[in-house]
């Protein structure tokens, strides 16, 4: 059996505040801390290329446990904004970081639904072919494709990155998995050159697709909201999490919202906010939801071992 | 179900709107009176669900009161 052991982030030190724009598009400060929910966004180094995002997630990690790069088997990077169209991403890390000849890289294009598929991609992979090791990277820097003139996205999307090592000395596991996706609304959201997001048809997605999939899959488990300590949802802005929140009809404080500081990290909102949430005693069963570009969404329930 | 005033106010306090809904005027566009880009969203998505209609984005234009609102929906249905 495998599952996650430990997860790590990097946020760039560079922020871009959202006050400074208040004129520009007609907002209050209201707006900005409880609709947006960001007070700032993360901006990687123009030097910094998604790898590299990648590189300083995994240092962070050795800094909280030991990893032996000979021992790492796979290695997998959610991005849809790699360094280059050729090569993968995770084949640039891989030789960054030096792992093994012996170690299987491979992308997944997937933006916030990105982390959940990741995980249940990772492990069934590595399951199959009997890894033990590997790591899960999620790197999506949307400031390389933001228009910095268009409020809808502006003002939401920070940069960072995270990575998780998945192993056979697991402290959680996952115990399902539930996937979707809306093919026919493709054009909601999307970069051609730059980023377009129809913010009300986006709304209308998350609002009404995400806590049906979610309350759909707690009643395949015969799970309620009594046996679930904390939903991680993925970090669309405050009104996106509170607006779920309030139809799946749960308590503020199991819905935790961490993104004022930094911005919406897309594929590494979710990983961002279970860094924290693994190694809190009350947690023992944690529902994780991903959903936006494709559009996609993918719902998963974890227990700690 | 037919649109009133009352009731299309009614959605639009389910949609947690800064203010006090019970005072807004019916004939001044609803984003003039306090309501954001975001709760403009979240009060037609409430509307579509509790009347059972469609508001395409090309008639958002036509609903941006109370008053055309109530007619909007009650020409729907």
């Amino acid at each position: 059996m495998l599952g996650i052991q430990k997860i790590a982030h990097y946020l760039p030190d560079t922020k871009s505040w959202n006050a400074e724009k208040k004129e520009c598009f007609d907002i209050d400060d209201d707006f900005i801390e409880n609709k947006i929910g960001v007070q700032c966004r993360t901006v990687k180094n123009e030097d910094d290329n998604t790898s590299d995002l990648c590189v300083k997630a995994y240092h962070e990690l050795l800094k909280k446990i030991p990893v032996a790069e000979n021992e790492i088997e796979c290695c997998v990077v959610v991005t849809q904004n790699p360094d280059y169209n050729i090569p993968h991403t995770s084949a640039i890390v891989h030789g960054k970081i030096g792992l093994s000849d012996n170690c299987a890289c491979y992308d997944l294009s997937l933006g916030c639904s990105g982390y959940v598929y990741g995980l249940s991609n990772i492990i069934a992979f590595m399951q199959m072919n009997g890894m033990k090791r590997g790591l899960l990277f999620t790197a999506d820097p949307y400031s390389k494709i933001i228009d910095m003139q268009d409020k809808n996205t502006a003002l939401l999307f920070g940069d960072g990155a995270t990575v998780t090592l998945i192993s056979d000395e697991y402290e959680w596991k996952p115990v399902t998995f539930s996937f979707g996706t809306n093919g026919s609304n493709y054009r909601e959201l999307i970069c051609d050159d730059t980023l377009y997001m129809n913010g009300r048809a986006v709304f209308n997605f998350t609002a009404t697709t995400v806590p049906k999939h979610i309350k759909e899959m707690m009643e395949q488990k015969h799970l309620n909201d009594a046996d679930i300590d904390k939903y991680i949802l993925h970090q669309g802005s405050k009104y996106i999490v509170d607006t779920i929140r309030k139809r799946l009809g749960v308590d503020a404080h199991k819905v935790p919202f961490h993104m004022f500081e930094y911005g919406n990290t897309v594929s590494s909102s979710i990983p961002m906010i279970l860094e924290e949430e693994l190694d809190k005693p009350e947690n023992s069963r944690m529902v994780l939801s991903g959903f936006g570009v494709g559009l996609s969404w993918a719902s998963a329930i974890i227990e700690k071992k | 179900m037919k649109a009133t005033i009352e009731n299309i106010k009614t959605v639009i306090e389910k949609a947690d709107v800064r203010g006090d809904v019970t005072m807004m005027r019916s004939d001044v566009p609803i984003s003039e009176q306090g309501v954001d880009s975001l709760d403009m969203a979240n009060i037609f998505l409430l509307l579509e669900e509790e009347f059972d209609v469609k508001i395409p984005d090309e008639d958002l234009a036509l609903v941006q009161t109370i008053d055309q609102i109530v007619e909007y929906i009650n020409s729907k249905s």
